[in-house]
């Protein structure tokens, strides 16, 4: 089976001042991204993973390279019929409502005018934007507009799908929303990209992780692997009296092991937020 | 093909609805209005002209003058706000053309125009009217011959301005498709129906003979690669004229400038491919 998407030897220059001084912005990079799989690819601000992902989409020419989707070249209204995109800080119409916008989506994403109504419908509900859909997106938060952002981007049921920071200026609740979202089209077998800066989220939700930093592809893997140290444990205890710690350290030291830290677990900042800001759905 | 012409025209439709719930678009709308209705006020400074011509020639003044100010700002407008607030972004990731994205954005530019021009022709269709049946009167009373106003001629023209509004339109597309600024596309648009309005110069100068091969190239070059907007001021003859204009001619230029609106389209959506969004 061909990968989602195939990036062979990718390299963009822009040119920038007047006397064409260039600038690389992706230098030389490789990747393949399997299908059916949440892929996170990470970086610093001008890292180029934008002006990789635009250059998927054909949005941007290349300098060098082969890009593929789904094996087609990518930049073909074929390869863009088969993916969805949610910009990064999405910007829409603001006099159109949010079933008006999906619905313009899903219209010029190319699905049949018989269908696009249950489209429309099923994209809004797996956006949890059902009850605003008839309000202008004018009068949207922050994460309404990136939930609207996301209906519009698989509307068209596309089998792989590109968010590009999709939880940026997104609250806790609004972000894990979104990763709901995620969890629900990899649960139908779609591929995702997911271009983010919060690295929790990204380690919750992606299969594998490609890091990038000036232009060039550092790492790349599944997240257990490149986060795992096999050579260190963690064991969970608990009510261990003082007596009973020696003991255990004494017994693991006869066996040639090293206790490095003894901690008590903490919970996430973002775990204990959840768990006290519930019902408060929009973000 | 019925799907491409289906994704061209959800884009002028809401290309359409954008531009019409601008405030600039209302504006220059009132202000066109207003000098049409206002003309009736100002016909003791005809300069000696009969009245119904100068009622006529201060519409068509208002028509032409915020006509071109809308085709030239508003098409601009609306090409660069998708580009600014990143929309393209959104509608060009999915199975759109760049040249379906462009030609969607002119006919919604082009249909605006159509409005405009529509509701000034029909405001100065009225003046006139009412002007022309209050004149009918004193010159039964005074035994003159009445002046009359042609209302198909009326119609006519306004088509003829709409066309040469969709000229101009095209052509300030054309340069957004290339311009990195906003203003960088009006004031070239702007200079382009400048061109535009003084081009016959460059046709008459071709008809006399010349030493030089490569001013003759400049002036073949300039005389059709810019289309000529005076062409289309035949308001006088169409709307007053008692012999009218032969059919063939008014036809000719329509194609004229049917022609260029295509062409400056098509390179539009030439030049907008290249374009990194």
């Amino acid at each position: 089976m061909t990968a989602a998407i195939s990036v062979r030897h990718l390299t963009k220059d822009f040119r920038v001042g007047l006397r064409g001084l260039k600038l690389r912005a992706v230098d030389d990079v490789s990747l393949e991204i399997p299908r059916g799989q949440v892929y996170g690819l990470l970086g610093p601000n001008g890292c180029g993973k934008s002006t990789t992902l635009k250059i998927v989409l054909g949005l941007v020419s290349a300098t060098a390279g082969e890009v593929s989707i789904l094996g087609c070249p990518s930049a073909t209204p074929e390869a863009r019929r088969r993916t969805g995109f949610l910009p990064e800080a999405p910007y829409f119409h603001k006099f159109l409502t949010g079933r008006e916008l999906v619905r313009y989506c899903a219209q010029l994403s190319g699905v049949p005018s018989a269908d696009v109504a249950a489209a429309v419908e099923d994209a809004l509900g797996l956006a949890a934007m059902t009850d605003a859909a008839d309000r202008p997106i004018g009068t949207y938060s922050k994460g309404m507009l990136q939930r609207i952002g996301f209906a519009q981007a698989v509307v068209h049921d596309p089998e792989l799908v590109i968010l590009d920071e999709p939880t940026a200026g997104v609250d806790p609740v609004g972000s894990a929303a979104i990763g709901r979202m995620i969890h629900a089209m990899r649960g139908k077998g779609k591929t995702i990209v997911l271009c983010s800066h919060l690295l929790g989220q990204v380690e919750q939700v992606c299969d594998r992780v490609a890091i990038m930093d000036r232009g060039k592809l550092v790492l790349e893997g599944r997240v257990d692997d490149v986060l795992s140290r096999r050579d260190r444990h963690v064991l969970t205890v608990e009510s261990m009296s003082p007596a009973a710690r020696e003991a255990a350290e004494a017994t693991l030291a006869a066996h040639g092991a090293v206790v490095t830290s003894v901690t008590h677990p903490r919970r996430s900042l973002e775990d204990l937020f959840r768990e006290l800001v519930t019902g408060s759905r929009d973000a | 093909m019925q799907a491409s012409f289906q994704r061209v025209s959800w884009i002028a439709r809401v290309t359409f609805l954008e531009a019409v719930r601008q405030r600039f678009f209302a504006f220059l709308l009132i202000l066109g209005a207003a000098m049409a209705l206002s003309s009736v006020s100002f016909r003791v400074l005809d300069f000696g002209h009969g009245e119904l011509k100068f009622i006529a020639d201060f519409g068509f003044g208002g028509m032409f003058l915020f006509g071109s100010v809308l085709a030239v700002v508003m098409t601009a407008q609306l090409f660069f706000s998708e580009m600014d607030n990143r929309t393209a972004l959104t509608l060009l990731a999915k199975p759109l053309g760049r040249g379906e994205f462009l030609l969607g954005k002119f006919a919604g530019a082009w249909a605006v125009l159509g409005v405009f021009v529509a509701v000034l022709a029909g405001l100065l269709g009225a003046v006139l009217w009412a002007r022309e049946q209050e004149l009918l009167l004193l010159a039964e009373q005074a035994g003159k011959v009445p002046p009359t106003f042609s209302a198909a001629g009326l119609a006519q023209f306004a088509l003829l301005q709409w066309l040469r509004l969709g000229v101009v339109a095209s052509i300030v597309l054309a340069i957004s498709a290339v311009a990195r600024t906003f203003l960088y596309a009006v004031v070239v648009g702007a200079l382009a129906v400048v061109a535009g309005q003084l081009q016959w110069i460059a046709q008459d100068a071709i008809l006399k003979p010349s030493e030089s091969p490569a001013y003759e190239a400049v002036l073949w070059c300039t005389s059709r690669l810019l289309p000529n907007l005076q062409q289309f001021n035949i308001g006088d003859a169409l709307v007053l004229g008692t012999t009218g204009v032969p059919a063939d001619a008014v036809g000719a230029v329509a194609m004229a400038g049917a022609a260029y609106m295509a062409a400056y389209v098509f390179l539009g959506a030439l030049l907008f491919k290249r374009r990194e969004i």
